[in-house]
């Protein structure tokens, strides 16, 4: 459910959950109680039982916008990788689609004329002289095909970054994506780039009468990192 | 008072925002928002250009909203960071962190005694623990090298979230998208952090490869209840 797989999207509804979240804390107390005796007298905490699966998360924040709904959000916490993209996929695509269909009527269009054009990871996949993104383009199936399957790749030895688009169009010198996430990527820009950026990665940029949708206009507050591990600064 | 201000408002869009994704995109509040184990973010890079550590950081709960469960680790959650090596989507190595009397206790990177959605704690394979840091960071190093940490951090991530609603639903009064500059709906939110820093030998070769052919391993994290 996150870009960021922020489940806040549905923070408003949370007031009521808090009320039973509550509960559950008291609960644990208890348990936690009668299990600190039990450590007291052997010494080991006790690891013993099962655990299932409540929460899952992997790139941040796709599921947060081409989620399909509640349901398909909670489905998708108890799922596994492997089976992803034959969940997901599909209604992905459709979200994506319904999206630029949402602001092609907003803007007084008809949502045919206002669809999801190939990225710019076609020119970075194929290069711009193939004209990558007409010839062998990034379409909105295999760009949710990628994004459906919820795993954050993390490269050992490579750069590791979100993505980072090198010297940018035409060329992409130096581009590398998918291959870690740092505390310091901008991963909505990003994720906002690939799926309402086109080809050029500037559709949609707030000029000649557009919506901005290719940047969320903020950027990391420089105190909230540090150069040493945990790499994350002390509590606000 | 900024800070109230700004979620008084929040709340306001958001009921708005709401409305109309009930309406128009059937939109539910997952099983797992607000409580001890929510996740609210993943991170994974390599600490240095060149590294041969990977740095893993798990953020369970936040206080960006009143009313989320947020400050204290939940000992019937059960983190795991589950690391596919080989490119075929199943974790082959995990790695897990569950709380233990005011203690992270952390184990693996090994092999899980089952893949899925059901885990045991992998008793087998101990990695360390540290003291649950209050707001300075007390870190644990071990001797393979691997710094443990778990406690209280700012929230790292940065989003225009209440706008972020609104754009998600245009109409004819209110379709130009984000605002530039946005408003960072994460500035000054907290978070439960759980960081791992260990050398990528422990994890082994990746041999898996990413959409731009690099070699990846490929990585998600879960949380797990108690039954």
């Amino acid at each position: 459910m996150k870009i960021y797989r922020i489940k806040y999207l549905f923070l408003s509804l949370l007031l009521a959950f808090a009320v039973i979240s509550c509960n559950n804390d008291d609960e644990a107390m208890m348990d936690d109680d009668l299990m600190m005796d039990d450590d007291m007298m052997s010494m080991n905490p006790d690891f013993s039982g099962t655990y299932a699966q409540v929460d899952f998360m992997g790139r941040p924040g796709i599921n947060t916008v081409l989620g399909a709904d509640g349901d398909a959000k909670d489905a998708h916490n108890i799922s596994v990788p492997t089976n992803q993209g034959t969940s997901f996929q599909a209604a992905y695509q459709a979200r994506l689609e319904a999206l630029h269909d949402a602001y092609a009527i907003a803007l007084g269009l008809t949502a045919e004329d206002v669809d999801y054009q190939p990225n710019i990871l076609g020119d970075i996949l194929n290069g711009p002289s193939n004209d990558g993104f007409t010839n062998n383009p990034v379409t909105a199936e295999v760009l949710t095909t990628v994004l459906a399957t919820d795993v954050l790749e993390v490269a050992p030895n490579a750069p590791t970054t979100y993505f980072n688009g090198g010297t940018g169009a035409p060329n992409y010198e130096g581009a590398i994506g998918f291959t870690g996430r740092t505390l310091q990527d901008d991963v909505i820009d990003v994720s906002l780039i690939l799926l309402f950026g086109g080809g050029d990665g500037v559709r949609f940029n707030g000029e000649g009468g557009l919506p901005q949708l290719v940047t969320d206009g903020v950027s990391l507050t420089a105190d909230n990192i540090t150069t040493t591990f945990p790499y994350i600064g002390s509590p606000e | 008072m900024k800070k109230t201000t700004k979620f008084i408002t929040g709340f306001g869009l958001l009921a708005i925002a709401t409305g109309i994704f009930v309406a128009a995109d059937h939109i539910d509040a997952p099983d797992s928002m607000g409580t001890t184990a929510d996740i609210a973010d993943y991170f994974a890079f390599e600490p240095s250009l060149d590294s041969d550590n990977t740095v893993f950081i798990v953020d369970l709960q936040s206080n960006v909203l009143d009313d989320l469960a947020y400050g204290t680790f939940d000992e019937d959650v059960l983190t795991e960071i589950n690391i596919d090596v080989d490119g075929d989507l199943t974790e082959d190595m995990v790695i897990q962190a569950i709380p233990r009397d005011g203690r992270m206790y952390f184990f693996g990177p090994v092999a899980p005694s089952q893949t899925g959605l059901n885990s045991q704690v992998l008793v087998d394979a101990p990695l360390g623990d540290v003291e649950i840091s209050a707001a300075t960071a007390i870190t644990e190093t071990t001797t393979d090298g691997v710094s443990l940490f778990a406690g209280p951090r700012q929230d790292p991530f940065y989003f225009d979230f209440f706008r972020f609603n609104e754009v998600l639903a245009p109409s004819a009064m209110d379709n130009s998208g984000f605002n530039v500059p946005g408003e960072d709906t994460f500035d000054g939110a907290n978070t439960m952090s759980i960081a791992i820093e260990l050398p990528n030998s422990m994890i082994g070769e990746a041999t898996g490869t990413n959409v731009i052919g690099v070699a990846v391993y490929k990585t998600w994290i879960t949380t797990n209840r108690k039954q």
